[in-house]
């Protein structure tokens, strides 16, 4: 193969058949379970990189099924995202994410620096209770559950929500293990179809694992919860700071 | 946490807890099968990517069995290799397409060197008289190995000249606005070696095409040898030998 041609079928690796295909990303029936609870305020800040700001000392823990996704395909996450606000302008920052499929970890983390690693998320209506749960190997991490359905929330209120900016810290090491990517990176969701939200009762726990550590920001207290459905596309994301620079 | 303290920790994603730590990478009674086929010429030249050429007509069909390593643990490994020569006429072995069964393995393979890893699942066992490595993706069977059980001794020094090969790998990394930000030929190599075992036997190998693991469209025309060595090994980082982005 021409050198020519490496560089200009470049996208990701394996270079012939590359682990995901370029966007853009659409998802159709997106379903969240979002539990928000109150965390420690030292431990939230030890973890936030600068320059985002915490706002409160809150964590949004999340369980997501994706059943029709552009190149990623059926799957499911799970993971915590921080209410934060970068240059007066509140978001997202995602801490971390357990996923259970390749091409969404891979092209997550390269692309955008999704935080992601491979583990067994579930998001599912048992009778009469939407249960999320987060098994890393044989071991339980996270269980949230939710009365089903109890109180619908108004569309333009979810719009709004997922309207907001996520904030990643993108790290890609070089060959001799330094960084070569240290970046804060910006994404949003576009093309919002909004299918049904609601709240409801919900209680979460969170167990202790050396390598999901989830349970490192403790939930102190159940603040709300949301079960929503929607379309939406991920864009593409921009550098706001690079930490190498 | 400060931007000079993410900068001073920052190694692997999640910050806070990465993916993978950082080496050297020790394995313990690493243990391979490593099937030689003659493939077509052509289709070989329009893979390997320039200033790398390939050596002759040949490909590996690689089954590993990790027991031991440090910080990916227990794990399976399947690739396809095609042996080359380095600008300069040195030879080196390219791995085309990898597959793994753990996760920080994959991470750290693809993000550090550039190993072209997808998840799968790659075995490699004995099952009575065979060694039988496989390499499945969800329900398909991607490629079967089988190769007669220590049948013959494989000289000492030609598993350690097979196994001390130095790896080349087209490391691709996207920008998040998804051009290329990193394109790279890497060389890497294994050191401190400790054979345990090397054997030579009747082999076999089939490959059945699959739309994201397209092993099969380097075709088996003929099986050269197999050959199954046991060694404890250390993979080292790598260096950049190319920036096609330069």
């Amino acid at each position: 193969m021409k050198a020519q041609d490496v560089r200009e079928r470049a996208f990701a690796m394996p270079l012939e058949n590359p682990s995901y295909p370029p966007g853009p990303y659409r998802f159709v029936d997106r379903e969240y379970l979002i539990i928000t609870y109150r965390t420690d305020p030292t431990i939230l800040r030890a973890m936030v990189p600068e320059p985002l700001e915490i706002i409160e000392p809150v964590v949004k823990y999340e369980f997501i099924r994706m059943p029709n996704s552009t190149g990623f395909g059926d799957y499911t996450e799970s993971g915590q995202v921080v209410p934060v606000r970068f240059q007066g302008v509140e978001g997202g920052y995602v801490h971390a994410m357990y996923l259970d499929v390749d091409p969404p970890i891979a092209g997550g983390r390269e692309l955008w620096g999704f935080p992601k690693k491979l583990a067994n998320p579930s998001l599912r209506v048992e009778h009469d209770v939407l249960v999320g749960t987060l098994d890393f190997g044989p071991v339980r991490v996270a269980t949230g559950t939710m009365g089903y359905k109890h109180t619908r929330l108004p569309d333009e209120k979810i719009r709004h929500a997922l309207g907001e900016p996520g904030f990643l810290l993108k790290i890609i090491p070089h060959v001799d293990g330094s960084p070569r990517l240290c970046q804060l990176v910006r994404y949003h969701l576009s093309d919002i179809v909004v299918k049904g939200g609601w709240t409801g009762p919900a209680a979460l726990e969170l167990q202790p694992h050396a390598l999901a550590p989830v349970a490192s920001l403790p939930v102190l207290e159940v603040l709300s919860a949301t079960h929503l459905i929607a379309d939406i596309t991920l864009d593409l994301g921009e550098v706001v700071h690079d930490y190498l620079a | 946490m400060t931007p000079q303290h993410v900068r001073a920790r920052a190694s692997a994603m999640p910050f806070n807890s990465p993916a993978y730590p950082l080496g050297p990478y020790r394995y313990e009674n690493r243990e391979l099968l490593s099937i030689c086929y003659r493939s077509d010429h052509a289709l070989l030249s329009a893979v390997v990517p320039e200033p790398l050429l390939p050596a002759s007509d040949a490909v590996l069909c690689n089954f590993t069995r990790i027991a031991d390593s440090t910080g990916f643990g227990s794990y399976h490994i399947a690739a396809q290799v095609i042996p080359v020569l380095l600008p300069g006429g040195a030879a080196a072995n390219y791995t085309r397409f990898m597959f793994v069964d753990a996760h920080p393995p994959s991470a750290g393979g693809r993000e550090l060197w550039g190993f072209p890893q997808k998840l799968g699942a790659p075995s490699l066992k004995v099952e009575r008289d065979t060694l039988v490595g496989r390499l499945d993706l969800g329900r398909l069977n991607i490629a079967t190995a089988s190769m007669g059980f220590k049948h013959q001794p494989l000289a000492g020094e030609d598993a350690l000249a097979a196994l001390s090969a130095p790896g080349v790998l087209l490391k691709i990394m996207p920008h998040v606005d998804g051009t290329a930000a990193v394109c790279e030929l890497v060389r890497y190599c294994f050191t401190s070696i400790k054979l345990e075992g090397a054997w030579r036997g009747p082999a076999a190998l089939s490959l059945h095409p699959h739309a994201l693991a397209p092993l099969a469209t380097l075709p088996v025309h003929e099986v050269l040898w197999g050959a199954h060595i046991i060694a404890d090994m250390t993979l080292e980082m790598g260096s950049v030998i190319h920036d096609y982005l330069a």
